[in-house]
Parts: C-alpha cells; sequence; structure tokens
C-alpha cells in the first residue's frame, strides 16, 4: 500500500502536464459555471411585456382616463408596456409574428371608455345615494319630521329619474392571452386590481381595506448559489467518470497497467492512486469554482469540514465507476462512449443545472434514482444552506455507492490477462 | 552446470478455440541470454507473459528462480524485470521521474546517474517520454527493467520497430547487461538478432518449440552448413564441387557448393583458386534465417510476419 502515494504523485504530474485534460477537467466547468450564471442570473427587468391596443382616442390623442389607467399599470412596475396600432387585427398580428421571448398578453382598451367610465361613475353614485337615502329611511323615519321624510323622498324621485335617463354601458376592456400561459391569471389579477383602484377613484371612494408592503429581512439566494454547488457536483461526476475511465482505458490500450502489472505494485495501489488523484482534482476545482463564484458572483462560501468530506466520498465514488468501466471495457472509444452516456443524462436529469421541481414527474422520479442528485443536494445543504444536517442522506447513499464501487472497481480491473 | 532459473513444463494456453502455446518445455540457466525466436503470434508473448505472472496457464507448471508462476506471484515480480512488448511509460513525465516511480513500487533506491548513466540516459534524464526518440525509449524501458537490480530480465521483442543504428545500440545494451552476471530472456523475430545475442534459443512456431539449443548448435544442426559461392559460372569448378560438395547449385551466374564444416569450405575455397586465382569467391556461413528456414519452412519479414 505504500507505493499508493508514488502512484498518485505520477499520476498528479501526468495530469497537471495536459493541457487538454485541465481544459476540461477546469477550465470548462468555470466558463459553465460564468455562463450560466450570467444568462440566468437576473441581470433582466424582471418586467412581463404588455401589448396595449387603446381605442379609446379624440382628435388623434388618447384621452386622459386611458393614458392614466395605461400609467398606473407601468407604476406597479411589472409591465413593460408597448402599443399596438388601432388599425392592427391583433389575432392576425399574434399568428405572424411569434415570439420566443414572451407570450402576448394585449389589453385592449374600448372606444369611449372614458365618456363611458365617467357617466358609469355618475350612475354608481346616484346609485349609492338612493341606497342611501333608503337606509336613512328605513332606520331613522319614525324620529323624523313629516317635512324632512318629504324631503328626502323628492330627492330619491329626482335621482331616479336621472338614474333612468343615464343608462350607462359599463367600460370593458380585453385582455387578451394565451391559453398555456402560466403567468396571465396573476397578470390578469393585477389588471383588475388598478382598475379596482381606478373605479374606487372615480366614484370618490376611500379604501375600506388596505395593504401595505413591509421587506422581511432574510437571505436572498441567487442563480450562482444554486449553480455553485450543482456544477461542482457535476463536474466532480463528470471528471471522475468521464476523466477516469478515457484515462484508464487509455493506459490499458498503451500498455502502461500491463507494465505496472508486471512489477510488484498491488491492484488496489494502482485503483486509489487514481481515486485519490480524482479526490486532489476534486478539491482544486472546487477551490477555482468557489473563487470564481466569489469574485463574480458575490457567493461567498467557504468549504467546511462536511463540504469538503462530502466531496472526498463523492470523488470517490465517481472516480471508481470510472475505475470500473475503464477496466471493463476493452476498446477506448467505446470506453469514452459509455463514460459519456452515464454522465450526461445524469448531470442534467439530476437537478444540478437546474432544480428537479421543474421536471415532469416522471423525470423527478428518475432524478432520485441518480447518486449525483444527493450529491449536489447535499453539497446545497452545507455550503448555501448552511444546514449540514440535511445532508446525512447524501453521505449515507454516496458512502454505500462508493464503496460498492470501490469493490466492482477491484473485481472489474484486471491485473492479469491483458 | 549453471542454476536453473526458469523451469518450463509442458505449458499450454488456450483462449477458446485458440491454442496460443501448445505443451512448450524449456529450461533457462542463470547468467545466459535465452532468445524465444518465432514469428509474430507464434506464442512468445504469451509464453514469457506466463512466466512474468501475466497469464495463467492454461495447464503445464512453471517455476522462475524457483517460485511457483501460480503460487508465488508477488515474490516473482519482486525479483524479475521486464520490458513488455510496445512498451510505454507515462508520456508526460520525465525519463527520471518514470525510473523513480518504479524504483519506489520496488521501494529502492538505485543510483541513478549509474542506472540512466549505463544506458546513455542520464543527459536526456529531464525530457518527457513522450521526447524520446524510438531508441531512447527502448533504453528506458530497460532501465525500467533493471532499475530494481533484477536476478533475471524479460525483453519482450525489445528492438522491434527500431532503426539500424538504435537496433545496435539495444543490443550492446543487452550484451553488458549479461557481461554484468544477468539473465536475459529475450523475444525477437530478428533471426539476425537472436544470433547476435544469445546463448541458446527456443524456435517456436504456432505455439510449439520445434527445436532449441544453443544458437551454434542449431546453426550446426539446422543450418544447412557453409556455402562456397563463385561468380562466373565456370565447367571446372562445378566439377570440383561435384567431387567435394555436398551439395551444388549452379543459376545463370553462379556456382555454389554447401559443405558441413567451416574447415571443408575453406579447403574447397582454397582448390578454386589454385584451379585460377582469379575466380571472385566467397563462404556464406550459415545462419539463424537458415535454421529458421529448415525448420519451418519459410521466412520472417521485417514486421514478423511468417513469408
Amino acid at each position: 500500500m505504500k507505493s499508493v502515494f508514488p502512484m498518485l504523485s505520477a499520476l498528479l504530474k501526468s495530469w497537471l502536464r495536459s493541457k487538454t485534460s485541465i481544459f476540461f477537467s477546469f477550465l470548462f466547468p468555470a466558463m459553465l459555471l460564468i455562463i450560466f450564471s450570467t444568462i440566468f442570473g437576473g441581470t433582466g427587468s424582471g418586467e412581463y411585456t404588455l401589448f396595449v391596443q387603446n381605442f379609446d382616442v379624440e382628435n388623434g390623442t388618447p384621452t386622459e382616463l386611458s393614458q392614466g389607467f395605461i400609467g398606473a399599470l407601468e407604476s406597479t412596475g411589472v409591465f413593460d408596456i408597448q402599443y399596438l396600432d388601432k388599425d392592427v387585427d391583433v389575432r392576425t398580428y399574434v399568428k405572424e409574428n411569434p415570439s420566443f421571448y414572451y407570450s402576448y398578453r394585449i389589453l385592449v382598451i374600448p372606444e369611449g371608455l372614458e365618456s363611458n367610465a365617467l357617466n358609469k361613475s355618475m350612475s354608481v353614485r346616484i346609485g349609492v345615494l338612493l341606497d342611501t337615502f333608503a337606509l336613512l329611511e328605513e332606520q331613522f323615519s319614525t324620529s323624523m319630521s313629516e317635512s324632512d321624510l318629504e324631503s328626502i323622498r323628492t330627492g330619491q324621485t329626482m335621482l331616479t329619474a336621472m338614474e333612468l335617463y343615464m343608462r350607462p354601458e359599463t367600460p370593458t376592456m380585453v385582455l387578451l392571452t394565451d391559453e398555456q400561459d402560466m403567468a396571465a391569471p396573476a397578470l390578469a389579477g393585477l389588471i383588475h386590481g388598478v382598475a379596482d383602484a381606478f373605479s374606487n377613484n372615480l366614484i370618490g371612494t376611500e379604501e375600506v381595506v388596505a395593504l401595505t408592503s413591509e421587506f422581511l429581512e432574510q437571505r436572498t439566494l441567487e442563480v450562482a448559489d444554486y449553480f455553485l454547488p450543482g456544477f461542482i457536483a457535476a463536474f466532480i461526476m463528470t471528471n471522475g467518470i468521464i476523466g477516469a475511465t478515457s484515462t484508464i482505458s487509455e493506459y490499458r490500450r498503451d500498455g502502461q497497467v500491463k507494465r505496472l502489472a508486471a512489477t510488484p505494485l498491488p491492484k488496489i495501489s494502482w485503483i486509489l492512486g487514481n481515486i485519490l488523484q480524482q479526490t486532489v482534482l476534486a478539491f482544486m476545482l472546487t477551490g477555482l469554482m468557489i473563487v470564481l463564484a466569489w469574485v463574480l458572483f458575490d457567493v461567498r462560501v467557504i468549504p467546511d469540514v462536511y463540504a469538503l468530506s462530502l466531496i472526498f466520498v463523492g470523488a470517490v465514488a465517481f472516480c471508481s465507476v470510472g475505475m470500473v468501466l475503464g477496466g471493463v471495457i476493452k476498446d477506448v472509444e467505446a470506453a469514452n462512449g459509455a463514460g459519456n452516456a452515464i454522465a450526461f443524462p445524469m448531470m442534467f436529469l439530476s437537478g444540478a443545472f437546474f432544480p428537479i421541481e421543474q421536471m415532469p414527474e416522471y423525470l423527478q422520479t428518475v432524478a432520485k434514482f441518480l447518486p449525483l442528485h444527493y450529491f449536489h443536494d447535499g453539497l446545497l445543504q452545507i455550503m448555501i444552506y448552511e444546514n449540514p444536517g440535511q445532508s446525512f442522506g447524501a453521505f449515507v447513499i454516496l458512502g454505500v455507492f462508493a464503496v460498492l464501487s470501490i469493490l466492482l472497481a477491484l473485481k472489474m480491473t484486471k491485473w492479469k490477462e491483458f | 552446470m549453471p542454476e536453473k532459473v526458469i523451469e518450463a513444463e509442458e505449458l499450454v494456453k488456450r483462449y477458446k478455440t485458440v491454442v496460443a502455446v501448445n505443451g512448450v518445455s524449456f529450461d533457462v540457466y542463470q547468467g545466459e541470454i535465452f532468445s524465444l525466436v518465432g514469428p509474430n503470434a507464434a506464442g512468445k508473448t504469451t509464453t514469457v507473459e506466463i512466466l512474468e505472472c501475466l497469464r495463467t496457464p492454461t495447464s503445464g507448471s512453471a517455476t522462475v528462480l524457483g517460485l511457483d508462476v501460480l503460487k508465488e506471484e508477488t515474490q516473482i515480480k519482486k525479483r524479475i524485470g521486464v520490458m513488455p512488448q510496445d512498451f510505454n511509460a507515462f508520456e508526460r513525465l520525465t525519463v527520471k521521474e518514470n525510473v523513480e516511480l518504479i524504483a519506489k513500487i520496488y521501494n529502492v533506491k538505485p543510483d541513478l546517474k549509474q542506472v540512466l548513466g549505463e544506458l546513455g540516459l542520464w543527459e536526456a534524464r529531464d525530457r518527457k517520454f513522450e521526447a524520446l526518440s524510438g531508441g531512447m525509449k527502448r533504453r528506458l524501458g530497460i532501465s525500467m527493467a533493471v532499475v530494481s537490480d533484477p536476478e533475471l530480465l524479460f525483453l519482450d521483442e525489445p528492438t522491434t520497430g527500431l532503426d539500424p543504428q538504435a537496433r545496435r545500440e539495444t543490443w550492446e545494451v543487452i550484451k553488458r547487461l549479461k557481461r554484468i552476471g544477468k539473465t536475459v530472456v529475450l523475444t525477437s523475430h530478428y533471426m539476425e538478432e537472436v544470433e547476435h545475442l544469445s546463448d541458446r534459443a527456443a524456435v517456436i512456431v504456432q505455439g510449439d518449440i520445434i527445436a532449441q539449443d544453443t544458437v551454434d548448435s542449431l546453426i550446426s544442426q539446422y543450418g544447412g552448413g557453409f556455402k562456397v559461392r563463385v561468380a562466373n559460372r565456370d565447367k571446372k569448378v562445378e566439377e570440383l564441387f561435384t567431387q567435394v560438395a555436398e551439395k551444388v547449385y549452379t543459376d545463370e551466374n553462379k556456382v555454389t557448393g554447401r559443405f558441413p564444416t567451416r574447415q571443408k569450405a575453406s579447403k574447397a575455397l582454397a582448390s578454386v583458386y589454385q584451379l585460377d586465382d582469379k575466380y571472385v569467391v566467397d563462404i556464406v556461413e550459415p545462419s539463424m534465417d537458415d535454421v529458421f528456414a529448415h525448420l519451418a519452412g519459410g521466412r520472417v519479414d521485417e514486421r514478423g510476419e511468417l513469408i
């Protein structure tokens, strides 16, 4: 077993002198971390595009009320308002201009919004007065003088006559959305809220129920917080499976394994040397990713003993899988193919790149059978949520997986009959 | 009689339907260079890999340095040095680093300057393996095999693919190993190499050893004798050879007589000069090429194929 360390030293030196290995094991994951965190990192405005087609125009200018309504929508900070010309047929326009970036949401403001709204507000105010008079009469008629009651009745008669005369239409705006648009109901609710506030304002009522917003003191998680443990886990896995598979099969092809097997080097020393090499690389990769995330995305993570232990267990587990594949499959190209076939689906299905909650339910079930899922989740719990107690399952699952993989590697690695 | 360092008895190696080694038996004695010679796929490498504990024989038995290849693998591996066929080392490690790795595996601390110096590699000690010439790579292979100061060395096709200059350099290294008392088991398809280096050789074809002895004995038994070749075909020479030679060959331009010993050939050569000292005459000595041709019914080309 003393020969593990000379073996480890030789493998590390050899690896560190390969530009290709360094690129694919360190620089490529670092590039992806930067790209993913930048693209999905919330540099966008977070606004929803709302198209508005305003028919409520007087002398070529939108009415004051319709402009005020659009201004109120804009002031919510939720909508990015885009205007559609009155002549545009919206249904044809949507068909002819499909967009990758947003689902069409179009608010059509009808002609006569302002005048109808003003009439309607008068009608509503009259209704409120009539209701108030009726209530007064009902509650206080016994204590009121006959002349006061007569005045109230006269007023009621006049107001009823005015209400009958006005009979205004309720001005109705139309919100057109896609049936599959998941955000549409929430946005419609928001527009309703703005419309209600407008209606209240027009009829001069005050808020009966109020809502105010305050800020909670909480840790805000950024996209890079999610990607950092995800990328560390995913690339330790790919370096372990793809890297070790390709290295081992290449060493077998060019006769180096035979050369070493002809010496007193025990098979276990060869296996452990390779596994420890990947473990050292895993720690180096972790360090690089943390520095990048710290400098570029202000993700301040210092790996503790739990994180380092889980990284060790994960690196051992996944490298052992690579040792098994490299030991079993004779052809280098086939071994590389097998490594890729295992590592890439696992990388995307395990939730390392995006939360598994966003996946269909059956894929979520698949993810729960993948060791990378637990590796990533464990690192997320330890490094980001600072909750190492929640990583116990990850330690158990990866630990068992690592032991089984080493035993399998020991069985499958040929030390004879090359 | 020197001590036996290898005793192989009826070794058989079978892969499903293919018989790679078909019951070979031979001994190797301390301090000698013993060669297994034959074309590609004759079973040379399989045989030595059984002795190096890299393959398990289907049947038969073998001891290396008195140790059983089936039961005492680790002990054997500690005492032998191996340069496998198509030898490779860590490409991005230097000459020195590659040799040091093997020394650490054997848990020895050799004088690297001496080890590498004897193989002409000390000046190149900091060069990476990938930057070495073919000849230097083979010499590095030998230095990795000798760094633990083993009693017995296995060199599997040590000069295959090398240019003549690099091949001769490697021969010098192997001869030096013998001079310092090492026992060397060599495999080769180069008859000239076997003849030049070996004390004893076994001719192996299709998994069978068809002859084994000292190189001189093999040549004298199967080499077909010495040939006296006279340029310009001449009737008088033909008549002379008919009387004294074992066999006479003629073609358009020359007459050749075959003689069983060097002395008889020399005598015939003198007789030719007595007829006329203007004849152009030479003696062609028998070689391992002739031995192989006689035993296997063909020759082995540069790539090791039987033709």
